[in-house]
């Protein structure tokens, strides 16, 4: 005699429940990350790679079968939202990721408009945030703060590996800062300024200009016969080809050049005129990767993206590592959702990853940085440590 | 030394400038309204230089395709847009800026907002007498030097010209003298439009281009058209000058961060002694 507890008529119906018991069982062995950035938009730029750099780490993790907690494995899963370039839509993409109580850890977002807007959200509710965007160095170690990261450095940070370096190999003696006149111009004078002189670099002339300017002579010929034999200048690309570009056509100015700015790209034109370059890369360099790790990550990027390097891929490094660090920190705190003790994990953990990173007690990062160079009409790049 | 590089920095800045004013200044002289478009042929006149350089062809090709292909586009517009706003001053205004919208938009979407550059033909800088001037900046202002000339005297030698400069004292009067209306404002929309595209092709050899990079040029294009006494071609130049070297020698000695507003000092001071502009006349518009 057959034996059944159910009638034939409910046992499909049983057959379902019993699966979706089975993956219910399943989903508590996933760790569900939340990612919230600007997949469209123009801040998507630099959010898109960011987003890969995540996805790229979960999935590189989870073939290798996951992370082990408490003798038991788990993978991870993430939920993505766009925030359309928007500080309105970064809020309702954080409180969309809010609405899953699994999610106790989100990732994203590289600029400051739409990042101030989710982290405010974020820090109201308790989770552990990991992002980028420049302004979040001003609410990192403030009430409401406590479990939130910048995966960059800031501009004290970096200053402390850019200028010595930048001096070392351009052999520095007078320089000259030319800024816009913004609020962000001011900081950076008063950072670099200092270290400049602490590294025996005279810094006779600070001048600021109107940050629309397109005819950049009067403000060049105030450097011209000073002396000078650098500049520290910035704050974007354009701006800062003009400023080459119109240096080398009036002549009698200063031809080497370090730029408080991410890219190489605004030298390479005038490579010939001038005698050095350089900028500051934020994580690897990837145009000039010699680096194992690097060549490496590179080679995995393309593979998983199916995308070839750009100018902006280094911008999914910015988070990348941090993946691995929240992996590691829950195999040695032995819990997948106890955000307080995983924040004190990484802030003590120093993680020797495609990039070197710490985090010091506010959650700001400690990381290296590679800086690039043009010299001789060569582009290449050093590595400093901010550790 | 150092105060006379400078000086010839702002005239060559101001000459830029004279050249879009000029445009300006012929047509509200001849139609009344202020044609906001025009900076867009300063940008497109820069953008046509940059695909031309671009493609091999030269900075002197650009220069005249530059002129030709503004000149054509003003005349399509004067054609399409501005013809059917002659006698209503506020619908002409509200067209410009519509086109402003459609060409800067279009222009960002073609172009992407990247700026762009091309190669001067004359780079690098050269001394002489002890001034060290840049070969490019020299170029540019012997150019503009030339293009007011030749604009000048075109309007005051030519037949063409003198009916221009009728029209702007009097549109019905020179109609009733034989002035043919619609060919003189075709004339007035191409003339302006090709000097715009020239200023652009200029600007372009030495400043980035982006589709954004007309609302400078343009607003300091009405600066002049108002200092310059509305509708006077002298002026408009006169004044173009003057605000390139207030710019320049204020940025110099003063400060650089304060480089739009010496303009516009200037422009005050300017209307409190010349209420009318510096060749404005009483209640006439001369061209």
């Amino acid at each position: 005699m057959k034996l059944s507890f159910f009638p034939a008529a409910v046992r499909p119906a049983a057959v379902a429940l019993a699966g979706l018991a089975l993956a219910t069982t399943c989903l508590a062995q996933t760790v569900k990350l939340g990612m919230v950035n600007s997949l469209t938009g123009p801040h998507s730029t630099f959010d898109l790679p960011a987003s890969e750099g995540v996805l790229m780490a979960v999935d590189e993790i989870n073939k290798r079968g996951g992370i082990t907690v408490k003798g038991k494995k788990h993978t991870f899963s993430v939920v993505s939202e766009d925030a359309q370039s928007k500080p309105d839509f970064a809020v309702s993409g954080a409180q969309l990721l809010l609405r899953d109580d699994d999610i106790k850890i989100v990732y994203g977002i590289m600029t400051s408009g739409p990042g101030m807007a989710a982290a405010t959200v974020f820090g109201k509710n308790d989770v552990m945030y990991v992002g980028a965007f420049t302004l979040m160095d001003t609410i990192l170690g403030k009430p409401g703060a406590e479990k939130m990261f910048r995966t960059l450095n800031n501009d004290a940070t970096v200053a402390k590996s850019f200028v010595p370096a930048s001096v070392k190999e351009m052999g520095l003696k007078k320089v000259g800062i030319m800024l816009p006149n913004e609020d962000v111009s001011r900081s950076i004078v008063a950072i670099y300024k200092p270290i400049l002189e602490a590294n025996g670099v005279q810094v006779p002339m600070v001048e600021y200009f109107q940050p629309d300017t397109s005819d950049f002579a009067p403000v060049l010929r105030k450097f011209q016969n000073q002396g000078l034999d650098g500049m520290l200048t910035g704050t974007n690309d354009a701006m800062v080809e003009a400023i080459l570009r119109q240096a080398t056509e009036l002549g009698n100015l200063p031809k080497k050049f370090m730029y408080r700015g991410g890219s190489g790209a605004p030298a390479l034109k005038y490579a010939k005129q001038i005698e050095g370059f350089t900028w500051q890369i934020l994580t690897r360099d990837l145009d000039n990767a010699s680096d194992p790790k690097v060549k490496g990550w590179m080679d995995r990027y393309k593979a998983f993206t199916k995308k070839d390097i750009s100018p902006n891929t280094y911008w999914a490094l910015a988070y990348y590592d941090t993946v691995f660090m929240m992996a590691k920190a829950m195999e040695e705190v032995g819990s997948t959702t106890d955000t307080k003790a995983l924040t004190a994990k990484i802030k003590e953990m120093k993680y020797d990853g495609v990039r070197t990173m710490r985090f010091d007690k506010d959650g700001r990062a400690l990381s290296d940085i590679d800086i690039g160079m043009l010299k001789d009409g060569k582009v290449t790049s050093v590595r400093a440590s901010a550790l | 030394m150092d105060l006379i590089q400078t000086l010839l920095d702002g005239l060559m800045v101001g000459g830029l400038y004279a050249t879009v004013a000029i445009g300006v200044t012929l047509v509200f002289g001849i139609m009344g309204i202020l044609n906001f478009a025009h900076g867009q042929m300063v940008m497109l006149g820069a953008y046509t230089a940059f695909f031309v350089v671009s493609a091999g062809l030269g900075f002197w090709p650009a220069l005249v395709i530059g002129m030709v292909a503004m000149g054509a586009l003003g005349l399509l517009l004067e054609r399409l847009v501005f013809r059917h706003t002659l006698t209503d001053h506020m619908t002409g205004l509200t067209a410009s800026l519509g086109v402003i919208m459609v060409i800067e938009n279009l222009a960002a979407a073609a172009f992407t907002p990247d700026p762009r550059n091309f190669e001067p033909p004359l780079p690098g800088s050269f001394q002489i007498a002890g001034l060290t001037l840049s070969s490019q900046r020299m170029l540019v202002l012997a150019l503009v030097i030339l293009l007011v000339v030749g604009c000048y005297l075109f309007l005051q030698k030519t037949r063409i010209g003198k009916a221009v400069r009728a029209m702007g004292q009097n549109r019905t009067g020179a109609a009733l003298v034989g002035i043919q209306i619609n060919q003189v404002t075709a004339v007035v929309f191409v003339l302006g439009s090709a000097m715009a595209g020239a200023a652009g092709v200029l600007y372009g050899s030495l400043f980035a281009i982006t589709p954004y990079m007309a609302a400078a040029p343009l607003m300091k294009g009405f600066i002049l058209t108002v200092l310059g006494g509305l509708g006077s071609v002298p002026g408009a130049v006169l004044a173009g000058f003057l605000l390139g070297l207030a710019e320049s020698l204020g940025s110099r000695y003063l400060s650089a961060s304060f480089r739009d507003g010496y303009g516009f000092i200037l422009l005050i001071i300017a209307l409190l002694y010349f209420p009318r502009g510096l060749f404005g006349q009483s209640a006439k518009v001369r061209v």
